[in-house]
């Protein structure tokens, strides 16, 4: 090792020598601004002149990165076969080399310069130990997800897919950053890890991503979320609508006055605004309590936490806002966080900066122009980085112009572009992406929240995401739970449970054979407490909702050719039935209908009944009819149909008392006992259909409640057909077609071949046959054929006479132990027996065939070699 | 049943028949009872069966006005007639009878099964012009979907099924069978030509009713600007129809070239004043249908706080009113029939209250209104008199000049120079110069007359019409408000009918 190094060193001094001239130039050029340059010069001179101080340097600086304690990293060496690894992982190119000498001058100038900040994060090892330079470690990817476009996508994908593991030291930055794909193939990483997988994905989708360098809270370092709310408890602030007042119109009527005191108004407000004040200064001070509660044990290494994270600059991708992401959580936040307590350097895979800014005030004052040099360090000279402020834009541009004018030739010489990064493709294969996180499985602790996740498919009842939420702090006492499904058969989305009430809410994607859409209860009994909303499209009745106590039902309609809107039906104890054959199902007795119906544009309003009233008991029925425009009163009817004979017995049929109405403009027709008979008569037949649907609606509910149970006993998942890998049927489908095409592929293998050739090839090549030599082709072929089929027809021959043979030996073994054999012996015997026969029948049997065949065979060849190309001209002239 | 088959006996369409065919086809059993208790009238009748009866001829139907579905077959009748009234026939069945022509159809537009089996619609020469005549009388029916016409004369001409299917394609059976696609087919491409040629014609006589509408609808909408028929030289055209002097004297010398200038610059002011008309007619157009859409709006919303409020008493009502029906103690009975009947002058009282301030507000609105539309009619008016002015300035300006010419053509005369030739009627008027001068003058004088006219009959109508639309709105308001009260008490009425019917019932009990 010791050995290697050395070589090591020394070919990269000598590259260095080699270098050093050009390299000089670029990498001093940004620091060559005021009275900084002197003790450069020197240094640089240094360099050029003597051999040994170069040895000197590269020793030290090889002595700092020493001195970072190794800690034993859960990703050790051993386990990496570097040997698998491509070559770029182990050498650098000469032009890594030359982009290593220009980090490595610029790193002696940072600190020559500003002695007082910590060594650059500049060329750690990789898992080869060979030293690369940050930015080449970048690798730009765009993934074939359309999940990893955007930003949060990467990021959630970056946070689940890694198992995160804290730096060796929380102090430093590490020694050795490993490559994507590694990172990628063990899963875990550290922060550093994770920001340069997200990078390389940012910017592959084109984003304006930078690693970032710097310094973290506690709680970002290592990954400690127990202090936020899971962003899924959050609610969506919602919107306000500000209802855009319309200008009052010309003639907008005035409103009445108000006679009402507006002393007493605002007396009642001032004191309203007390109590309001009052509950907000308590509520205040139980927050800070628990604020104080949550604060303590504050942290000694406070602003000295290295943490990486990732930046997204705004501009590219319609990125309104600059913003950071923190890889670990994959959450985005702004640059005024107080998670982020400042930044040491950031880099791209085109360039390397340091922040010269003041991080006093965390990160909130800085700016992110990285084109000024005055806040921005860069490394590499030529990247474009157009300058964002204008401020002196206006002094510098005459100067500017004049100074690209002379220097453009200069500038294109100095120009050193960052070398292509060492790090192989990265690639995520479908199954991976899938499982996503290491195991398919993640955990994460928020504050009173706890968030599960599993990949799909691995949960046997669908389960992809748990979120339960606890009432304290400690996560003992259990508040809610929401359950997150996917491909469920019964399209169950998302289960909603409330441990207090106990009310469960399921919710369903469209597709569930009921058109159930959301279905919330707290027991699967029957006649409880229950609502199921519906997907209204997909049912045939309009029905879009059903609600359910223990007593009533109520049921809302849209869109129906009757008009139905609403149906409420009160239900009375059950009557007990004497007769056991219960096959039948015992309603309850109904004692109230109540329905609605939309206005039928079709219909005059005084004819269109507005509410229908079944009081079932009573014997009585109400109407209501809808309100005529510019009315407000509606018209009335009730009916009664108690008395059905009069006091002598008769049948009455109707009497004006059995009808009582109310009308808002009475017309002649409506006032006729006739009508008023067929109109009763007509709700007696629709009360016995209304009741009637009732038992309908019941027993719909008692089977989608039998449904709803065998489904969860079920829980069976469903597979998309374009699911290559889970779906059995189209993996057998395909098995098939692939073994269809290989046969087919044979049969066509077969058709070429060529009989010929191997006579052709005893010719000498390239000639033209002349007719001798086409017969004798020919005749050579046929005996050939001739001479094989024989064979075969004595191979086959030579099996049947062995096996028959074998068989006679066996039955004389047979008869002369006879006697002596077991029971077992004989069987044996009798098996083999009977297998040998079959052998030697169906060895008959294609020695026969072959004998048949044969002839027929030769017969073919023959045609086919006279039909041959080839000899087709020279044999039919000889024919 | 009287059925006399073999009678030979016409019978004649009278109340009676028709009484007792309604009575046997009315409602049955318990509702039959019913309804020859109360009587049914013909008005209700939806369907009748006449079939039978030896009718010669169609009559007395007119009652009939709802009727859906008449049925007249087997009888004499020989003329299809007295069917005016039944405009809402869907069905008629008139096989089994001496018809000979389709006619007196033409108020059934709502037609659908034409049944004229076995008649005698005849045929003269096969299909000829009258028969064909007869085919088509059927298009005008758009609904008619079933037709049968067979057992007529009419139905053994050759090409008689083809010819039907042509020219009724919307038709759907004939002769009680499916038609079916592919015969349609056919029978258009037979009569292709002459088909064409039908919707052609009517395709004309569609577009030249349209284009009459259309314009139709042009000169209402200019008069309801008040400006008709000054977008062009209408008004100076008449003012020369019935002025013979000035005809005449457009042919001296000048005349000609002066009336030229005169007709230009006054047909540019009548423009003027056309297109200022519209400009004023959609302003206040704007004005009504703001003023409108207030008060619709108001009266809305009030209706709205009216229904809200009956819809919470109605539900507080019901409840009272079970109560009431279960109590059994009297003192109790009697404190809530009296809480009840608070309640009802209460919702009285507020509904009212609502009802007032309503027509206050629209009051207020309705005055305001009033101011600016007078005011904007005001402004139309006093702009079309400047510009009228200039009409008049114009015909003064030109009377000037015509006085001139003529007087200088009178002492041409007079000298005997003129050269022109002028007709004998022109040159009678050069006898002497008061002649002249009259005659110059009495055109003048017509004209004048003319554009006085003009603007009298546009500020006259606008004025009316001012009057006319504030008078209609205050009578809408005052009828809208009765309207409201009147409903207010007839509810609040049968509200406390109510209670006191359950009071008598319950006192009784």
């Amino acid at each position: 090792m010791e050995v290697l190094k050395e070589e090591e060193e020394g070919k990269e001094a000598a590259k260095q020598e080699a270098a050093a001239e050009a390299v000089a130039e670029p990498a001093a050029e940004p620091l060559e601004e005021g009275e900084m340059m002197q003790p450069q010069e020197v240094g640089r001179r240094g360099t050029i002149m003597t051999q040994e101080m170069l040895r000197d340097l590269e020793k030290k600086l090889l002595g700092i990165e020493i001195t970072v304690p190794e800690k034993p990293s859960i990703i050790t060496k051993d386990t990496i076969d570097i040997s698998k690894l491509p070559c770029s992982y182990q050498s650098n190119t000469p032009e890594e080399e030359h982009l290593l000498e220009v980090a490595d001058n610029f790193s002696r100038q940072y600190s020559h310069l500003c002695p007082d900040r910590v060594p650059l994060f500049l060329y750690p090892l990789n898992e080869c130990e060979v030293p690369k330079f940050v930015s080449t470690t970048i690798r730009p990817t765009l993934m074939p997800y359309p999940e990893l476009y955007n930003w949060d996508g990467c990021a959630q994908f970056v946070s689940d897919f890694l198992s995160m593991e804290p730096l060796p030291d929380p102090l430093k930055p590490p020694s050795h950053l490993y490559s994507s794909t590694t990172v990628l193939a063990y899963q875990k990483g550290n922060c550093f890890d994770f920001s340069t997988l997200l990078c390389s994905l940012l910017i592959g989708s084109g984003y304006d991503a930078y690693c970032v360098n710097g310094y973290g809270s506690q709680d970002l370092c290592l990954m400690d979320l127990t202090r936020e709310p899971c962003p899924l408890t959050v609610k969506p602030k919602e919107a306000l609508w500000e209802k855009e007042e319309a200008p009052p119109k010309k003639y907008a009527v005035r409103p009445p006055r108000d006679l009402t005191s507006r002393f007493e108004q605002e007396q009642e407000r001032k004191r309203q605004e007390k109590i309001k004040a009052e509950e907000e200064r308590r509520q205040r001070e139980e927050e800070e309590r628990l604020q104080e509660v949550d604060s303590t044990g504050t942290d000694p290494l406070h602003g000295l936490r290295v943490h990486s994270w990732v930046l997204v600059l705004s501009g590219k991708r319609e990125v309104p806002e600059s913003f950071f992401i923190d890889p670990f959580t994959a959450r985005s936040y702004s640059p005024q966080d107080e998670h982020f307590l400042g930044i040491e350097s950031l880099w791209n895979h085109k360039n390397y900066w340091i922040n010269m800014q003041d991080c006093w005030n965390c990160c909130k004052d800085l700016i992110f122009d990285l084109g000024d040099p005055v806040k921005w360090e860069y490394l590499l000279l030529g990247t474009d980085k157009p300058r964002l402020s204008l401020v002196d834009e206006e002094d510098d541009t005459l100067s500017e112009d004049y100074d690209i004018e002379n220097l453009g030739k200069e500038d294109e010489d100095k120009c050193f572009d960052m070398p292509h990064s060492w790090v192989e493709q990265l690639e995520i294969s479908p199954e991976v992406f899938e499982t996503r996180c290491p195991n398919g499985k993640k955990v994460i602790q928020y504050k009173k929240a706890k968030l599960e996740k599993w990949a799909p498919y691995l949960n046997s009842n669908g389960l992809v995401c748990c979120l339960s939420t606890y009432k304290d702090p400690e996560c003992t006492k259990i508040l809610e739970v929401k359950e997150w499904y996917q491909n469920r058969e019964d399209m169950l989305e998302l289960r909603h449970i409330n441990k207090d009430t106990g009310l469960i809410v399921d919710y369903f994607k469209p597709g569930h054979p009921q058109a159930l859409r959301v279905h919330s209860y707290t027991s699967m009994q029957p006649e409880m407490d229950r609502v199921m909303e519906f997907y209204k499209t997909v049912r045939v009745d309009g029905l879009i909702r059903r609600e359910e106590t223990p007593k009533t039902m109520t049921e809302y309609y849209e869109r129906r050719p009757d008009f139905l809107s609403y149906r409420h039906v009160n239900f009375g104890p059950r009557v007990k039935k004497i007769t056991m054959n219960s096959t039948e199902s015992n309603p309850r007795t109904v004692l109230k209908i109540t329905e609605r119906f939309f206005r039928n544009p079709a219909k005059p309003a005084d004819e269109d009944v507005a509410e229908r009233v079944f009081l079932i008991m009573e014997e009585r029925i109400q109407l209501r009819y809808h309100c005529r425009e510019n009315h407000i009163t509606a018209s009335k009817r009730e009916f009664l149909r108690r008395t059905e004979v009069d006091s002598k017995g008769n049948k009455i049929i109707m009497t004006p008392d059995m009808c009582s109405s109310f009308e808002v403009e009475p017309s002649e027709h409506t006032k006729k006992l006739l009508y008023q008979y067929e109109t009763m008569m007509q709700l007696k037949k629709e009360e016995k259909l209304c009741r009637h649907q009732a038992w309908e609606s019941e027993l719909e509910v008692l089977e989608i409640l039998k449904l709803r149970e065998e489904e969860e006993e079920a829980h069976t998942l469903t597979i998309s057909i374009y699911d290559t890998k889970r779906n059995e049927k189209s993996k057998e489908y395909r098995e098939a077609r692939e073994r269809v095409m290989h046969e087919e592929h044979l049969q066509q293998v077969e058709a070429q071949l060529d009989y010929l050739a191997p006579f052709l090839a005893q010719l000498p090549p390239g000639e033209k046959l002349t007719r001798w030599q086409a017969v004798h082709v020919k005749e050579e072929c046929l005996s050939d054929f001739k001479q094989r089929l024989i064979d075969k027809a004595n191979l086959i021959q030579a099996r049947f006479e062995k096996e028959t043979q074998e068989l006679q030996k066996k039955q004389q073994w047979y008869q002369e132990n006879q006697v002596t054999l077991t029971a077992e012996d004989e069987d044996l015997y009798l098996s083999y027996c009977s297998q040998a026969m079959f052998r030697i029948r169906i060895l008959e049997q294609r020695l026969n065939r072959h004998k048949e065949m044969a002839p027929l065979k030769y017969m073919a060849l023959e045609e086919k070699l006279c039909k041959d190309p080839r000899l087709a001209e020279l044999l039919k002239s000889f024919v | 049943m009287n059925r006399l088959y073999n009678s030979l006996e016409p019978r004649v369409m009278d109340d009676d028949m028709l009484k007792l065919a309604v009575g046997e086809q009315g409602p049955q059993e318990e509702a039959g009872l019913l309804a020859r208790q109360e009587g049914i009238l013909f008005k209700d009748v939806l369907s009748l069966q006449l079939d039978f009866q030896n009718i010669l001829r169609i009559d007395n139907l007119w009652q009939f006005e709802n009727l859906r579905k008449l049925q007249l077959d087997n009888n004499v009748i020989e003329r299809i007639e007295g069917l005016e009234k039944l405009t809402h026939l869907v069905w008629l069945d008139l096989s089994f009878n001496n018809i000979e022509a389709i006619e007196g159809l033409d108020t059934l537009v709502n037609l659908e099964d034409l049944s004229l089996f076995n008649n005698r619609i005849s045929k003269i020469d096969s299909l000829d012009a009258l028969v064909k005549l007869q085919i088509i009388y059927l298009r005008q029916f758009k609904n008619l979907r079933a037709l049968s016409l067979s057992g007529n004369p009419i139905a053994e001409a050759e090409d008689y099924n083809m010819f039907i299917l042509a020219y009724l394609p919307d038709l759907v059976y004939l002769d009680s069978r499916h038609i079916d696609d592919h015969m349609k087919g056919l029978a258009e491409l037979k009569h292709q030509f002459s088909i064409d040629e039908l919707k052609h014609r009517e395709n004309l006589i569609q577009a030249r009713l349209e284009d009459e509408q259309a314009r139709r609808e042009e000169l209402e909408e200019h008069k309801a600007a008040f400006v008709e028929h000054l977008n062009g030289p209408f008004l100076f055209d008449s003012m020369y129809a019935e002025d013979v002097e000035g005809n005449k004297l457009a042919c001296l010398h000048g005349a000609g070239e002066l009336l030229e200038a005169y007709k230009d610059k006054f047909v540019v002011i009548c423009v003027n004043i056309f297109e200022y008309g519209l400009k004023q007619q959609e302003k206040r157009k704007v004005e009504l249908d703001t003023f409108n859409e207030c008060v619709q709006e108001a009266i809305q919303e009030n209706q709205g706080q009216g229904k809200r409020r009956i819809a919470e008493f109605e539900e507080k009502h019901l409840l009272s009113l079970s109560a009431i029906r279960d109590e059994s103690e009297l003192s109790n009975l009697e404190k809530k029939i009296v809480e009840c009947s608070k309640d009802i002058s209460e919702l009285f009282n507020t509904l009212m209250t609502l009802e007032m301030q309503l027509v206050e507000q629209l009051e207020e609105t309705i005055n305001m209104f009033e101011r600016n539309i007078i005011d904007l009619v005001g402004l139309f008016i006093e702009n079309v008199q400047s510009l009228m002015a200039q009409c008049r300035d114009l015909e003064n300006h030109h009377h000037e000049k015509l006085l001139e010419i003529a007087i200088s053509a009178l002492e041409k005369m007079v000298k005997g120079e003129l050269e022109e030739d002028l007709p004998d009627e022109v040159r009678a008027l050069f006898v002497d110069k008061d002649t002249v001068v009259n005659a110059v003058g009495s055109s003048h004088d017509i004209h004048l007359l003319k554009i006085d006219n003009r603007e009298d009959e546009l500020v006259t109508r606008v004025n009316s019409w001012c009057t006319h639309l504030v008078d209609k709105i205050h009578k809408d308001e005052i009828m809208r408000n009765r309207r409201r009260v009147k409903e207010i008490n007839q509810y609040i009425d049968h509200m406390q009918n109510e209670l006191d019917n359950l009071e008598c019932s319950d006192i009784i009990d």
